[in-house]
């Protein structure tokens, strides 16, 4: 059996990746997918850095940390906050961060403790003062709302900071839900580890799930079976309709149109009807496992399911019509939280908020996986940046799932759905995929067929701290419209 | 235009389940079932050691394994029904729900094939009192404690008109002072822990506490991790427990119901009232 040791790592300096991130006059920088810490096995940290060249293979760079680490936030903003998690978890100093508050720890934690190299029981509770920027000015109100808030959403802190009824700032602090899940991968089997990953953000389970059996596969050299990337492209597709139509309706509440709001709440119990009746599940959580998928799908239950997803979707692209004809719906999505095309990027967006913002990302396209090697996926993509472009892209996304799951079903391959699931011995993958939020990507260490590190980068942790730049010079009530707009998810950024 | 879409749902015919199609439905939220005429003491131990939350445990009893399942816990990975034989299946009723801690665990003597629970309860105790409920109004809040979002995703399908939760007079509010329930989600964070006591402190009396989901009661896959405190009653007193992982909208209605049924009269005492005696 080989050591992990003995697998190479693709090495580098940090220097290397600081010049990859960085712009240089008018070429592209290379966009930070994620940039995170795994311990070597003599405990010393080892850093990692993704990044997105625009070719088909992610670039990652690593190097061990034995000095503070250049902090790559001045040439490449996305990494400020992967920096602070680095900070905080692992205790790595960072030169040159312009901020290196506490992001995951909050006020409770004790400020030596970094849970991802100090032992973790029974640590004691302190009460450490958390400093926001203060906006000073005439007519400058501060506004705390959160983390609980008025609905059935998850919690966060958002602190406004109005003159009348207009932001001037808005700072998020998150990470209430933080629930230590990447350390709780640690020590677990491999074939458990799905389980966990569909319980990082409930409502895009699937994607989390297939993501990680992808990288465990990738790791181990494992290739599911073509009938199971089929099933997966189904769920996954599945899964992005529901999410769509699901937030499209959520605008619609967050305007007053209750109406097409209750259509789309019926449209998507419908898909998770349908879902259920296919795979007996609604959500799809334990479907897809490392290796492949749990559950074989029968011709008449694809033929089924494909006539369910093709009869929503019609329903669904006429409640579109009358939702975007309606002058009441245009008046409020319309100029409301623009987000231009020079923030999403140097905050590397991803996404349906990146492709609203005219950045043109799609991993089922730039970075194939599973089935979509054989597929056309249309990306569509617009430059208006507002709540409306966001809503219109995910209307336009719908239909591109619905004829993706019909082609998939339609050409549903015949064979096995399961490959060994014998995961022994050590090794070290990743693999991303698009879920419904955008590039969702795991990276997963083993040892001895247990997982040794587990790294999540959350689509939802790369697009919060856009959100603020979006609300700027809004009104303030139209937040709830704005933040719907991106749907971010709290427990995925926070795992 | 309002036309247009009055015209568009004039076409759609109304989804609405019945009442008695509901309750005690739990297709849908893959909890297993166990059948003791098939359970032996190889499954038992089998099932035990591939449940991923220990919700599944065998124990030995006067020298006969006994199994205890633990609902509270289980996340529905299915494992033990592939592996449990003829001894274990997906339910598509399921009672336990908004029931007492303790209610929530039934045991087996995996040798005599016979059911050991203490606490037995009937399965059909959710349907008696339901109509005798309808009428009342209800003013719940959720408070996501930490949830992963799955729990939130199947409360806010109760809405939708398919389950249209506002037939029962319940409703959900925007703050915990208008509540008379709380529904908790999630394992409680080290980070949500202060907020989740002021969201029940704000709550006026008498108030009910509902924990919802696997995490909810038990922690689920998420005990014993270090950033978490435990269930939601490591940190609030709980009324009743709805498990599942997620909980679907049938069970969180059955639960809620269930829950109402059991704790009227905690509910029933008005505070005027109880001041007034005072």
């Amino acid at each position: 059996m080989k050591l992990i040791d003995e697998y190479p790592t693709p090495g580098g300096t940090c220097e290397e990746a600081l010049r990859l991130l960085e712009k240089k006059g008018d070429d592209r920088p290379g966009r930070l997918v994620s940039l995170f810490a795994s311990l070597d096995r003599d405990r010393s940290p080892r850093v990692h850095y993704v990044i997105d060249l625009g070719e088909r293979d992610y670039r990652v760079i690593d190097h061990a940390v034995r000095q503070p680490l250049t902090s790559a936030t001045t040439v490449a903003p996305a990494a400020a906050w992967y920096e602070r998690e680095l900070h905080d978890q692992y205790g790595i100093q960072v030169v040159g961060h312009p901020d290196l508050r506490p992001l995951l720890l909050h006020e409770n934690w004790p400020t030596e403790v970094h849970p991802m190299v100090d032992p973790v029981d029974n640590v004691a509770w302190a009460s450490n003062p958390y400093p926001f920027l203060t906006v000073q000015g005439q007519g400058v109100c501060e506004v705390p709302v959160g983390p609980v808030h008025a609905g059935i959403i998850e919690p966060g802190h958002f602190r406004f900071s109005v003159v009348g009824d207009t932001v001037v700032h808005l700072e998020l602090r998150h990470f209430y839900t933080h629930k230590g899940t990447e350390k709780l991968f640690e020590g677990s089997p491999v074939t458990d580890g799905s389980m966990i990953a569909e319980s990082v953000s409930g409502d895009n389970c699937f994607a989390h799930a297939v993501a990680y059996a992808q990288a465990v596969e990738n790791a181990y050299k494992v290739f599911a079976p073509p009938k199971a990337t089929a099933i997966r492209l189904v769920g996954l597709e599945l899964e992005r309709m529901m999410a769509h139509i699901g937030d499209v309706g959520a605008l619609c509440g967050d305007v007053g149109f209750s109406v097409p709001a209750a259509h789309t709440a019926r449209l998507k119990e419908f898909l998770l009807r349908a879902s259920n009746e296919c795979f007996g599940t609604r959500f799809l959580r334990g479907l897809a496992v490392p290796g492949g998928v749990k559950r074989d799908i029968s011709p008449p239950a694809a033929d089924k399911l494909a006539q369910s997803v093709r009869q929503a979707h019609a329903d669904f692209v006429r409640l579109a019509h009358i939702i975007l004809d309606s002058p009441s719906v245009q008046n409020r999505f319309e100029s409301a939280g623009y987000l231009t095309d020079k923030v999403a990027r140097d905050l590397a967006v991803v996404g349906p908020v990146a492709r609203a913002s005219g950045i043109d990302i799609d991993v089922r396209r730039d970075h194939p996986y599973g089935l979509y090697h054989q597929m056309k996926v249309g990306v569509p993509r617009l430059h208006y940046g507002d709540v409306l472009a966001r809503a219109r892209i995910r209307i336009d996304e719908a239909s591109v799932s619905c004829e993706l799951v019909g082609q998939a079903l339609h050409e549903l391959p015949a064979g096995p759905i399961r490959a060994s699931d014998a995961f022994e011995g050590s090794a070290r993958g990743f693999s991303a995929v698009e879920s419904p939020r955008g590039e969702l990507l795991y990276w997963v260490e083993a040892y001895e067929g247990r997982i040794a590190r587990c790294h999540i980068k959350s689509p939802s942790f790369q697009n919060w701290p856009a959100l603020p730049f979006a609300v700027a010079d809004n009104v303030i009530a139209d937040f709830p419209l704005i933040n719907k707009s991106f749907n971010l998810s709290y427990s995925g950024c926070d795992r | 235009m309002i036309s247009d879409i009055v015209r568009y749902s004039l076409k759609v015919p109304s989804p609405l389940i019945p009442v008695a199609s509901l309750v005690g439905n739990s297709e849908g939220s893959r909890m297993p079932e166990i059948d003791s005429r098939f359970l032996t003491p190889a499954i038992a131990e089998r099932v035990a050691k591939a449940c991923p939350t220990s919700a599944l445990t065998v124990s030995e009893i006067g020298k006969q394994l006994h199994l205890r399942m633990d609902y509270g816990e289980c996340i529905g990975c299915g494992r033990c029904v592939e592996l449990g034989e003829n001894a274990f299946r997906i339910a598509t009723r399921f009672s336990r729900c908004g029931v007492t801690r303790e209610g929530l665990v039934r045991q087996w003597n995996t040798e005599a094939g016979t059911e050991t629970t203490p606490h037995e309860i009937s399965p059909e105790s959710v349907h008696t009192e339901i109509h005798s409920l309808l009428g009342r109004a209800l003013n719940i809040r959720q408070l996501d404690a930490g949830s992963c979002n799955g729990c939130e995703a199947e409360i806010t399908g109760l809405t939708s008109p398919y389950y249209d939760l506002e037939r029962f007079g319940i409703h959900f509010v925007a703050s915990p002072k208008h509540a008379d329930m709380l529904l908790v989600t999630g394992p409680v964070t080290r980070n949500m822990a202060e907020a989740a006591k002021n969201t029940y402190q704000a709550v006026p009396a008498p108030k009910l506490v509902v924990a919802v989901g696997a995490c909810g009661c038990s922690g689920g896959i998420f005990a014993g991790s270090h950033a978490i405190v435990g269930g939601v009653d490591a940190c609030l007193p709980v009324d009743g427990y709805i498990p599942g992982c997620p909980p679907t909208p049938t069970m969180l209605i059955t639960g809620i119901l269930e829950v109402l049924r059991r704790c009227l009269p905690k509910i029933s005492v008005r505070p005027s009232l109880e001041t007034a005696k005072a």
